[in-house]
């Protein structure tokens, strides 16, 4: 049986770190054959949840990437941990685009984004310590 | 890693294509909004942003791409994409962009629809 395959980040704070993190998800999905298309997509929710530790967190920003290849669909698991103040992910509004077209603030896009392209998301907040949990599945989301 | 370069492909009247390429995020985002602006300023109604050489934009990115879809809107004008990787299409679908904008799945198609709107 194949061991899952594990990597662990810790994000220096420079222009573009996120992308490291987004990196190393094709990386490590392609030694399974993730298919592309999925991994683009496992991806940009790795990028969201790094933006959001890099930009509202404190400390070190960590990031761990597990793929498990050894199933009929493989899967990939990621998790994005900070350590800022923390937040109610509960008490973040959905966005709806009709109302952000004419908003002064257009952003707040990411977490919906990691909902929507992952199979499973869980996230954990308090001040402190900050872990957003995410899987997909090959014929997920 | 992903660079950034936009970069007008094509002016016709009205139309102005815009090819994007690398990752869009703040900075990408804001060199999309300052060019369209000036563009929209100069008299374009309808722009093209063809993202064949883009794989990713963030959510950053896809704020500033509101405010050149608001823009549009206030000038009665098209925004349209065109050349999206399935994941970007997947972001749009997401937020619902297809409402208020037209996506083409190549440059080919586009000019063909949009020159006959203008």
């Amino acid at each position: 049986m194949a061991e899952p395959v594990r990597l662990r980040l810790v994000l220096p704070r420079v222009a573009r770190a996120e992308l490291i993190a987004g990196d190393a998800v094709e990386d490590l999905g392609r030694r399974v054959d993730f298919p592309r298309d999925t991994l683009a997509e496992v991806k940009l929710a790795v990028v969201e949840a790094c933006l959001n530790a890099l930009e509202y967190g404190a400390g070190e920003v960590e990031v761990e990437l597990t793929v498990h290849p050894d199933s009929a669909n493989p899967w990939i698991e990621a998790a994005v941990v900070d350590h800022g103040p923390g937040f109610d992910p509960g008490g973040q509004p959905r966005p709806v685009l009709a109302a952000k077209l004419h908003a002064r603030r257009k952003r707040g896009w990411g977490l919906e984004l990691i909902r929507r392209l992952m199979d499973e998301v869980e996230i954990t907040s308090r001040p402190g310590l900050t872990r957003i949990h995410m899987t997909r599945r090959t014929g997920g989301a | 890693m992903e660079t950034f370069e936009l970069s007008i492909a094509q002016r016709q009247g009205e139309l102005a294509v815009l090819e994007v390429a690398g990752y869009i995020n703040n900075e990408g985002g804001e060199a999309i909004a300052r060019e369209a602006r000036t563009l929209l300023d100069a008299g374009c109604r309808t722009l093209l942003l063809d993202l064949h050489a883009t794989r990713i934009i963030n959510s950053i990115g896809i704020s500033l791409l509101l405010e050149v879809l608001e823009r549009t809107i206030e000038v009665k004008g098209t925004l349209a994409f065109c050349c999206l990787t399935p994941s970007i299409a997947k972001t749009f679908q997401i937020m619902g962009l297809a409402q208020y904008t037209r996506i083409f799945p190549d440059r080919a198609a586009a000019l063909v629809e949009l020159v006959k709107v203008r």
